[in-house]
């Protein structure tokens, strides 16, 4: 008798751990990331439950599988049918997920609503460190989300530096599309930038390397192939033809302002003149591009 | 190097600049980067035109420094 006990608890447990996993990792694909983020008051709860549940079924042998399975199916679909819920009406989203807290408005800390969630200075403090703030007074504005997280919104002086606040014309660039993976082509992203596998073995070529010996291949937004190989004592050249045209076209400029000054004839002198200004023009126009 | 050498010089730095430009307005993923390598590379063409001219009249004035 005793020995039949010893047998079958173990198994049991295998059986209940597998069946659990499968389970869990159903419910988590099916409600999606959201359950990952627990974005939501809600989705925290269920969280907890549905992994509370597992492990006592799991371990606790004198609980049925079965029952196990029928809560953490009812939290699966409560919390799906919250979502779906909290899509239709604003008013339920508020109540089921629950809504930020102001903890800083107009740079001034609002003592009441602090109260109101039973944050101590101290706590507000720790938060705002971890977004990298030590002085209070550099915020402007700050929200305690749902999840316990501290959004915060700087004063203006106090906010990184940008291009637009330079007023400086910066390129706009596309994501990168990697299209060598472990020395593999991947099609897709080849199809997404363009690509042909032609052009990318000329491109190779040029940096003298074979696709065997490729770890990681992009290709960034101007069509220029960057690679990272297996052999990392191979130095591989860093694309310059960016640099290079922009050198070319500043050489150009400086030729028809020599050219200008050289000539006797009025008239050529008017064209190398005018044409300068033009390559000074171009020059400035493609800048933002050349200059990344 | 005479004036006419030296100006074909630079009308063959034109061609090779034109001919970059073309390559990025035909790589480049954003639209208005290709846009602007083209508007560029349309610049240059005329430029060319313009220096292709000067060299021509430049080889009549000055026969004996025709580039053969």
């Amino acid at each position: 008798m005793l020995e039949v006990v010893d047998m079958a608890e173990p198994v049991d447990i295998i059986v209940r751990a597998f069946v659990f996993i499968g389970i869990l990792f159903i419910i988590t694909k099916i409600i999606g990331k959201k359950q990952i983020s627990q974005i939501s008051f809600f989705e925290y709860v269920s969280g907890i439950t549905i992994g509370s549940i597992a492990a006592e079924v799991i371990m606790g042998l004198e609980s049925k599988i079965s029952y196990g399975v029928i809560a953490i199916i009812i939290f699966g679909v409560v919390t799906l049918l919250v979502d779906f819920a909290s899509l239709k009406s604003k008013k339920f989203r508020d109540s089921a997920e629950g809504h930020g807290t102001v903890f800083i408005k107009d740079g001034k800390i609002q003592e009441e609503n602090l109260k109101k969630e039973r944050y101590s200075a101290d706590e507000l403090a720790t938060l705002l460190r971890r977004k990298d703030v030590f002085k209070a007074a550099d915020v402007e504005f700050a929200v305690l989300e749902p999840t316990g997280d501290l959004s915060i919104l700087l004063k203006k002086e106090n906010q990184p530096l940008t291009a637009k606040d330079l007023r400086l014309k910066v390129a706009n660039e596309k994501e990168p599309q990697t299209i060598i993976m472990d020395g593999k082509i991947i099609n897709d992203s080849m199809a997404e930038a363009g690509k042909t596998r032609a052009w990318l073995n000329l491109e190779l070529e040029k940096l003298g390397v074979t696709i065997e010996n490729v770890f990681y291949a992009q290709i960034d937004s101007y069509g220029e192939l960057t690679v990272d190989l297996y052999d990392d004592l191979i130095k591989v050249p860093s694309p310059q033809e960016r640099p290079l045209l922009m050198a070319m076209l500043k050489k150009c400029q400086a030729e028809f302002e020599t050219f200008a000054l050289e000539t006797e004839s009025e008239q050529a002198k008017k064209m190398y003149n005018k044409n300068a200004k033009r390559l000074t023009e171009a020059i400035n126009k493609l800048a933002p591009y050349l200059n990344g | 190097m005479t004036v006419a050498s030296s100006v074909n010089q630079s009308v063959a730095t034109l061609k090779n600049i034109e001919a970059q430009l073309s390559i990025f307005a035909l790589n480049s993923q954003d639209e208005t980067a290709s846009r602007t390598f083209h508007e560029v590379m349309l610049m240059m063409e005329d430029i060319k035109k313009d220096l292709q001219a000067r060299v021509t009249k430049l080889e009549l004035e000055e026969p004996q420094y025709k580039n053969n």
